[in-house]
This record gives C-alpha cells, structure tokens and sequence, in this order.
C-alpha cells in the first residue's frame, strides 16, 4: 500500500514545521521521560501487560545479544510524535501501534520509511503481504468480533453474525460499539449485517453503510472511547454485546470474566512496527525489528498476551490449547477478513483519506439529534 | 470572618503591588510579582499564543478553521450541548448549594466545621476515580438499581448513567463545593442583625430573608454561578465518561480534532471559540461581582 506524497504537501509541511520551530526558539521546555540516544532505543508502546511481555520476551534478549539498551515508554499517539518531530526533538524510536495511526502519521510525514533489505527475507516471506507497509510492519495481530457476556449469552447460544448483533429482537441485551479513540466505525459490520459478502465489501459502499448503522443506535447503550472501557462494561454486566477487540476478550476471558468472543465476521487488524523520522538510531531500530519479527519471539508474546502472531512460525512454538483461542490460529482465521487499509487511506480530492473523512462523518452522525 | 459585607468593591484581583513601603527593610512585592508573571508567561501566555497562531494557520493564514466550524451544524449542537450540560449543573449546584451554604453561615461553629469537611473531602480524590464510580453506583446492575428491584420499585432497571442525568450526578458532584465555597464566603460577612431589625420593624421570616439576606447574598450567587458554569464549560472526563450521543461536548469534539485527525488547526479553532465563551462568562461576572471573589481573593 505504499502511497506517494505529493511533493507540495511535504514542502508545506516542511515550511511549517520552520516555522514552528521558529515560533518554539524562546523559554520553551520539552520534558521527556526517556531519552534516544547512541547505543539505546526507545520502544514506544501502549503500555499493560503488552509492555511487560516486550521487556520479558523482546528487550531483555535483544540487550544481551547486542549491548544495545531498550527502553520503554508510551503511548504512542500520533499527536505526540507530531509534537516531537515538529519540534525536532524526537526522544523515541520505534513505535508500536495500529493501522489508523500509522496512517495518519504517515500523512503527516512522522514516519521513516522501512528497508526491507534489512529484514530476513524468509520472515518476510511468511508474513501476509497485507501487513508490509512502506513504512510500517504488522507484528501483533488483533481482530474486532462479537465479544459477548457469557452468562447472558451461553456458548451455543451467542450472537454469531453481524446480523445478530444488528437482531435486537432475537438477541436482547444491551450492546456497545466504538465511538473517537482513534478507532473507526464499524462500517464493514453494518454492511455484513445487511447481507454483503466478506468478498465485495471494499470498496464501502459509504451510504448504504450508514443507513444501516442508524438502525444499531437505539440498540447501542454505551458509545465506548477505549477497548479497556468496552472490556469493562462487559465483565460488569453494563452491557451484553460489544463490537471491540477479540483477543483482549479473551484475555479476559482467561481472568475469569463472564466474557467469550466469536471470531465469525471478524476484521483482522495490526499492530505494527514503525521507526519515528529523525530517530537517533534507526540502525538498530531496523535490527530490533528485525529481532522481534521472528516466530519464536512472536509466539512468546502470545503465550504472555494472547494476540495473534502475524508470522505463522509462532505456531511451532505454541500448544495446541494455547494456539486455539489466537485470532490468527488457522481455524479462527477463516471466518476472518482483513482490515482494508488500501480503502481507508485513499486520499480524496479534498486531500483527506476516507478514514478522516468517516471519522469527521461518524462525529457529525453522533452529534445528530434524534 | 471579619469586617462588614463591601459588596460593591470586590478585591483587586490577585494582590498586585502595595503602597509605598513605610520602612526601609520591607521588601517591595513587585519582585515576587515578577516572578509570577514570568512563570505565567511561559507556562500560560505563550502556548495560547500558539493556540491562536494555529487556529489561523492552514496552512498559511486563514479563517478556514473558523468557517468549518460555523458550517457544520453538528458541531454547533456540540456547543449546544456543552452550553446546555453547563446551565443545568449551574442550577443544580445553585438550588443544592445555596441552602447549604446559608445552614453553613447561620449555625453553630462545630456543625459548620462538620459541613465544610463533607464538601471539601470529595476535593482529595481524583475526577477520573469519582466519576467511574458512578458508572458502578448507576448502572444497571449497580446497587441503586439493584435495591429499586429489589424494593419492587421498578421492574426493570432504570437508565441513571450514559444519558443526561449520569452527567448531570457526576458534574454536580464534583462542582458543588465551588458553588458552595463563594456562597458561603458572602453569606458569612452579611450583618445578622440586619435580618434580626427586619424582623424587629415587623417583617415575617420570609420578607426579612427576601427583602434583606438574598440581595446581600446575590454577589455570592453570582460567583458561584459563574465559576461553576465555566468549569462545568471546560468539562472532559465526566460527560465523555457517563454520557451518550446527547452529552457529546466541544471538549469530546477537540479531542477527537486533536488525537484522532491530528487537524490541530480546527482544533485550536473549537478551543479559541470555547475559550471565548468562558471568557465572556467570566467578564460578565467579574463586572458584577468583582473579580476578586470569581478568583478567590477575598479580602483586598
């Protein structure tokens, strides 16, 4: 999906960041809590157990093997790294984060683009082509599904569909889906409520789309801004049904919450690796990455985690118990469909992708009176 | 508290320079005030400084940002709702506070302690930890509920919290000590004896409370009223928090300009004309009140 920039926008960014910089030259204090240096990475990732499973399974390594310090630090919003390479202080160097943002930080020219070259190419090889971006790779694989109260609803008995979710009257019960915390709306879920097929979803048919999401509004109890909040409002009963991410319902699940998760209709999605532009040290940025692409590594990840490994090698290293309930296991895969990245980054005349474009639509939608 | 209620002179907003120093080893506070004014230069002036520069900046120079804004119908409804969410938890705060800021002002000292810890213990715990409790206190199988089922009250649950009156229990909670605090710092400085000779020249308890303590108290209703009514304007945790499509704020609104589309232009826009507003609020308060008792400042 490599996308060009149009030259013009870069100088206008450019002359915008000067005069930034320009506007910043006086008393002007930049705090950062890490600090990229020779001979250290900064990771930044968004934090919780994941963080942990990184030091555990991916930097404490990875300092033996090379001499190479890491250290962590968070989150990695868009806004921040905006903030950082515009102010040309840029304290991280890898980040770890969602296809909507590299997106959007793309756009706005934030990222290094990746070499290849220097990632093995058997990796390479092994992980879906959908995942390599020109300036980001897809490591982490999580999936938006049918994440479900269980005690409301028994396995067997489960919504199963996107048009069981959509049927309030077959599946009573409260539901929540995502509403701003950089998350899109669920346009492809309404669509295969209203009986498209997984194949012909892309391109969207936008209006079609919306009509339908009208109808899951007076179903919708709780607009949720945070997965952490969506996994809440389950686990406490708030709600019955939520559309959010599988794999933190599993993980859950596995806590001992009343919360199961069904992968059919599911959108497959990553979380990816990522260098900030003007990173102190994008050798070894690229040496990391290359690092933690490998299925052992990847595998450790999910035995800690239970995202789904997009290098399908991480199944050698996993139980058959501990590799069922991964999103990208090969049975849950099948029911699953990935993400449309190429649909949701098309930039429109009026040079805004279709993702801002939804997302300024999804707010005025929202904000309508009813 | 001391001295006789100067209702019109308020206090000179925030202790600036004093007469001349009597002896010669008094330091002159101008040097302490600079100081201050520095700090507030750098931490507050100039990042709004910035906040203007991109809020005309598109880039180059434009009222694009502006233009968007007044275009797009759903965005003025947020600040209908901003406007509306505010109004409500100013009344709220005001018919609940102005009673128990006049039970403060006329009891006994010990009752008068017990009261100003009640409201003031909810200032030691953090917005975010108050307002998730309420989603646990509110909802549908929180305990309210639960005991109004219980009870055979309701049949099903009631909807307390993702609507209006989530927000509006949430808001109230955390502003009424700011209603509160103003109301009783006037209260507290008005004459007893006025009411006690209004009383002597043959008004009922009700006249002499209308006719003579509320117009002595007004100042103090309107501090509260403002202070309260612009925080609550500024509010980002509480309605995003317990609210729903209704409650969707010009702060909800900015947050998602500024974290989910990076268009940090319009979101500087929706800040400026946000910070218009409470400025406006605030002036007109000021006027009226003094602007030493809107900031706290009580005596001059």
């Amino acid at each position: 999906m490599a996308r060009i920039m149009k030259p013009s926008r870069r100088q206008i960014l450019k002359a915008s960041a000067a005069l930034g910089a320009a506007a910043a030259s006086g008393p002007f204090f930049h705090i950062g809590p890490a600090k990229a240096d020779k001979g250290e990475l900064v990771v930044a990732s968004w934090g919780g157990s994941w963080a942990k499973a990184l030091r555990e399974v991916m930097f404490d390594d990875f300092e033996k093997m090379t001499g190479i310090k890491v250290s962590d630090d968070g989150p990695p919003e868009a806004a921040k790294v905006k903030a950082m390479v515009e102010s040309g202080n840029v304290t991280w160097d890898i980040l770890d984060t969602d296809v909507p943002a590299i997106l959007t930080m793309m756009k706005n020219n934030l990222l290094m683009p990746l070499d290849y070259a220097k990632i093995d190419a058997d990796k390479l090889a092994k992980i879906p082509k959908v995942l390599h971006h020109s300036h980001a790779i897809g490591h982490k694989i999580y999936s938006f599904n049918i994440v479900y109260n269980s005690k409301t609803f028994p396995r067997g008995k489960q919504p199963a569909s996107w048009a069981d979710v959509w049927n309030g009257d077959k599946f009573k019960g409260a539901r929540s889906f995502n509403f701003r915390g950089g998350i899109y709306p669920q346009l492809e879920f309404a669509l295969l409520a209203d009986g498209v097929a997984t194949e012909q979803l892309y391109p969207l048919d936008v209006e079609r789309a919306w009509r339908i999401y009208d109808k899951l509004r007076p179903l919708v109890t709780k607009w949720y801004g945070s997965h952490a909040e969506a996994i809440q409002l389950l686990s406490t009963g708030e709600v019955d049904i939520a559309c959010t991410v599988g794999p933190r319902g599993i993980s859950a699940k596995r806590a001992g919450a009343p919360i199961d998760v069904d992968y059919s209709q599911g959108k497959l999605a990553a979380d990816n690796w990522a260098i900030v532009r003007g990173a102190k040290n994008p050798e070894a940025a690229h040496q990391f990455i290359n690092f933690a692409l490998a299925g052992e590594r990847q595998a450790g990840m999910s035995k800690r985690d239970p995202y789904g490994p997009s290098n399908p090698d991480a199944f050698k290293f996993l139980s058959e118990s501990e590799a069922a309930d991964l999103t990208t296991s090969p049975a849950n895969i099948k029911s699953q469909f990935w993400h449309g990245v190429d649909w949701w980054s098309k930039v429109g005349p009026d040079n805004k992708t279709e993702a801002e474009r939804q997302t300024e639509r999804y707010a005025a939608w929202m904000l309508r009176r009813i | 508290m001391d001295a006789a209620p100067d209702l019109n002179s308020g206090g000179t907003g925030g202790g600036g320079g004093s007469a001349p120093a009597a002896s010669p080893w008094r330091p002159r506070p101008d040097w302490l005030v600079a100081f201050a004014l520095v700090f507030f230069a750098v931490v507050y002036a100039y990042p709004l400084v910035r906040l203007v520069a991109w809020s005309f900046w598109a880039p180059g120079f434009t009222f694009r940002n502006f233009a968007q804004i007044v275009a797009e119908p759903a965005y003025l409804q947020a600040f209908y709702n901003t406007v509306e969410i505010a109004g409500i938890a100013t009344a709220v705060c005001l018919a609940l506070g102005y009673p128990l800021a006049y039970l403060m002002a006329t009891t006994d000292p010990r009752p008068r302690m017990i009261l100003g810890a009640l409201i003031l213990i909810p200032f030691w715990t953090s917005v975010l930890v108050r307002t998730l409790a309420w989603v646990v206190l509110l909802g549908r199988n929180g305990i309210i509920n639960q005991a109004l089922l219980a009870w055979g009250l309701v049949e099903r649950p009631i909807p307390l919290v993702f609507n209006n009156i989530g927000v509006q229990i949430g808001m109230v909670h955390v502003l009424l000590p700011f209603m509160v605090l103003p109301l009783y710092a006037v209260m507290a400085r008005i004459d007893p004896s006025l009411v006690t000779a209004a009383r002597s020249l043959g008004a009922s308890p009700a006249r002499a409370f209308l006719a003579v303590f509320a117009p002595l108290s007004l100042p103090g209703v309107v501090a509260g009223a403002s202070l309260v009514f612009l925080m609550a304007l500024g509010f980002y945790v509480t309605p995003a928090l317990l609210g729903g499509p209704n409650e969707i704020t010009v702060a909800t609104l900015i947050e998602i300009m500024v974290r989910d589309l990076l268009d940090w232009g319009s979101g500087a826009a929706l800040g400026l004309l946000l910070l218009a507003g409470v400025a406006s609020v605030f002036a007109a308060g000021a006027v009226y009140a003094g602007a030493g008792r809107l900031v706290g400042a009580e005596r001059a």
